[in-house]
């Protein structure tokens, strides 16, 4: 197994896409710290300048990326098929699901280095634009802690759970384009229209790690921390073992 | 090292059509076996269940009795080039060998010893976006050869490469099954595999029709003796009084089914003219027609790129 993460992980060194992800993820936490501080404090928006939480939810933008790599773990699956390099792999290892296992381990390596990277730079960021800019009171406690922890913990897992919508759904355009509408519009609609449904979602989830979000501020409750981060692992183990016994065992011609 | 492959009353459907039906044969170390048919015929959806990656109706093929999802280390075991085996186009041939090999667990040096045995040394730091398609056609057969395997499975490998390049594998094929190794290649072109294979495997529509020596093959067509001749109609008359049956197939010309010497002794004795007299060598586009009753596969062996990219089930 160690050989087959090694070369899962190789094979992501070996191209540009990971590369290009980071940098987007990067532009989202950058995004998503400015946003959240610089609205600080306008009407209408949901903390005031000398809120108390504005610095955790600040480095919340850490886990900005966590869509980017749901779509990283999308791909690594589906570039299998698209190139035909499914092919070789399948030859290498006849036990598809050894290949599953080891594809789902090296996506969350991944995962966590794109979090960490992302904490460390939602970090620099944050402290920078509190610096600059007069009236905002930081507040370094445990929660900006708990907050950044919680960010690395999605980023590591939802990269698995795009492993396993790849392999269920195998076609790369599909696959990309039905996460991206189940993140943008189901789950957000759930999440507002129906919070005790919403709260099991994965963004639902993600959310519960966080101890931020849609739910949070609007009327539902969350799931506690660590009910979130089970659900989460829950999501990518469910959906993997759904799709090595029904998509990953087909026909590869 | 050696080892002998079998096929042992593999079917296949997909929905109601039979792509492959009971198909039984073996394929035997030291030699090359060509598996030879139409485009179509069922020769790659044979081997992608040889090679585990579709699963037969029933039957089944093995390895000296093993099946491929059970040998314990598939590369160095058998080696394999597949026509719809893809590669990133962004990653460069070396990196496509070095994941290979990092996941199979063969040594470090692998990918450069074997990008050097199919001439692809200097292009090894290339994406493969860049190359020709015979470029990547030697790219497989060196990922195929990586695990040092005893066992050569290769689907259509002339695909794509120039004459030099079909020279060059021809002679590697026969490099490797000098070396005990069992080579099994899939041809549609019969030109190809007349002048590579030792044994032949024909398929067609999925049925296998003749399984043989290529030898074996190509004298069962011969015998026959084409004379030209003016007087084709005396000459047959002729033929049938000495217990000969001369068939007409043009204005001047029959197909005599006998030894050129007998025909020639009828002439001399009756003194008709004869333009030509040629005993016929036995080809197997004449055992393919004989044996299908219908079109021969590709007779040339030009390479052609589009053959990649039809008749896939």
């Amino acid at each position: 197994m160690t050989n087959l993460v090694r070369a899962e992980l190789l094979k992501l060194r070996t191209v540009r896409l990971p590369l290009w992800l980071l940098v987007t993820t990067l532009a989202l936490v950058l995004l998503g710290v400015l946003a959240t501080v610089l609205t600080a404090g306008l009407e209408g928006a949901p903390l005031r300048r000398d809120d108390p939480e504005l610095l955790a939810r600040a480095v919340a933008s850490a886990s900005g990326g966590n869509i980017i790599v749901l779509i990283l773990g999308i791909l690594t699956l589906t570039q299998e098929y698209r190139f035909g390099t499914a092919t070789p792999t399948f030859l290498i290892t006849p036990k598809r699901g050894r290949i599953l296992t080891a594809k789902l381990l090296a996506v969350a390596i991944v995962g966590l280095v794109f979090a960490v990277v992302s904490a460390l730079f939602a970090l620099a960021v944050s402290s920078a634009v509190f610096l600059l800019r007069d009236g905002l009171v930081a507040r370094w406690d445990s929660a900006v802690l708990e907050v950044l922890l919680g960010a690395v913990l999605v980023m590591a897992l939802y990269g698995p759970i795009g492993i396993a919508v790849g392999a269920l759904v195998r076609n790369q355009i599909a696959a990309v384009v039905g996460a991206l509408a189940w993140t943008f519009i189901v789950e957000q609609l759930l999440v507002a229209l129906l919070p005790d449904v919403g709260r099991w979602t994965p963004g639902g989830a993600t959310s519960a790690v966080l101890q931020i979000g849609d739910l949070a501020t609007t009327r539902g409750e969350l799931l506690p921390v660590w009910g979130g981060a089970l659900l989460l692992v829950a999501y990518a183990v469910v959906l993997s073992a759904v799709a090595a016994r029904l998509t990953l065992r087909r026909d590869l011609s | 090292m050696a080892t002998t492959l079998r096929f042992d009353g593999l079917t296949k459907s997909f929905g109601t059509t039979l792509a492959v039906t009971d198909l039984t044969a073996a394929v035997h170390p030291g030699r090359i076996t060509a598996f030879l048919g139409p485009n179509g015929a069922g020769k790659t959806t044979t081997l992608r269940m040889l090679l585990g990656l579709i699963r037969p109706t029933s039957g089944s093929a093995s390895f000296d009795g093993r099946r491929y999802d059970e040998l314990a280390a598939p590369v160095r075991e058998v080696g394999t080039l597949l026509e719809a085996t893809g590669f990133h186009p962004g990653r460069t041939a070396r990196d496509h060998l070095r994941v290979l090999r990092t996941a199979a667990g063969l040594a470090a040096s692998r990918p450069d010893e074997v990008l050097a045995l199919v001439g692809l040394t200097e292009a090894g730091g290339r994406k493969v976006g860049e190359f020709s398609l015979g470029m990547r056609q030697r790219l497989g057969l060196a990922a195929a050869l990586l695990g040092d395997p005893p066992v050569l499975v290769l689907d259509e490998p002339a695909n794509g490469l120039d004459p030099q390049g079909i020279r060059w594998l021809r002679s590697f094929l026969r490099h490797l099954a000098g070396q005990g190794r069992t080579v099994l290649v899939s041809s549609h072109v019969l030109s190809e595999v007349e002048q590579t294979a030792d044994d032949v495997l024909v398929l067609h529509r999925g049925r296998l029709l003749r399984s043989g020596t290529l030898a074996e093959l190509q004298a069962e067509s011969a015998g026959g003796t084409s004379v030209r001749t003016p007087d084709v109609e005396r000459f047959q008359q002729l033929l049938a009084a000495a217990g000969l049956t001369g068939r007409r197939t043009g204005l001047q010309e029959l197909v005599v089914s006998a030894p050129a010497p007998a025909v020639g002794e009828v002439a001399a004795a009756h003194g008709v003219v004869l333009h030509q007299l040629t005993e016929q060598v036995g080809g197997l586009e004449e055992v393919f027609l004989a044996l299908t009753g219908e079109s021969t596969p590709t007779a040339d062996s030009a390479p052609t790129g589009q053959n990649s990219t039809t008749g896939k089930p």
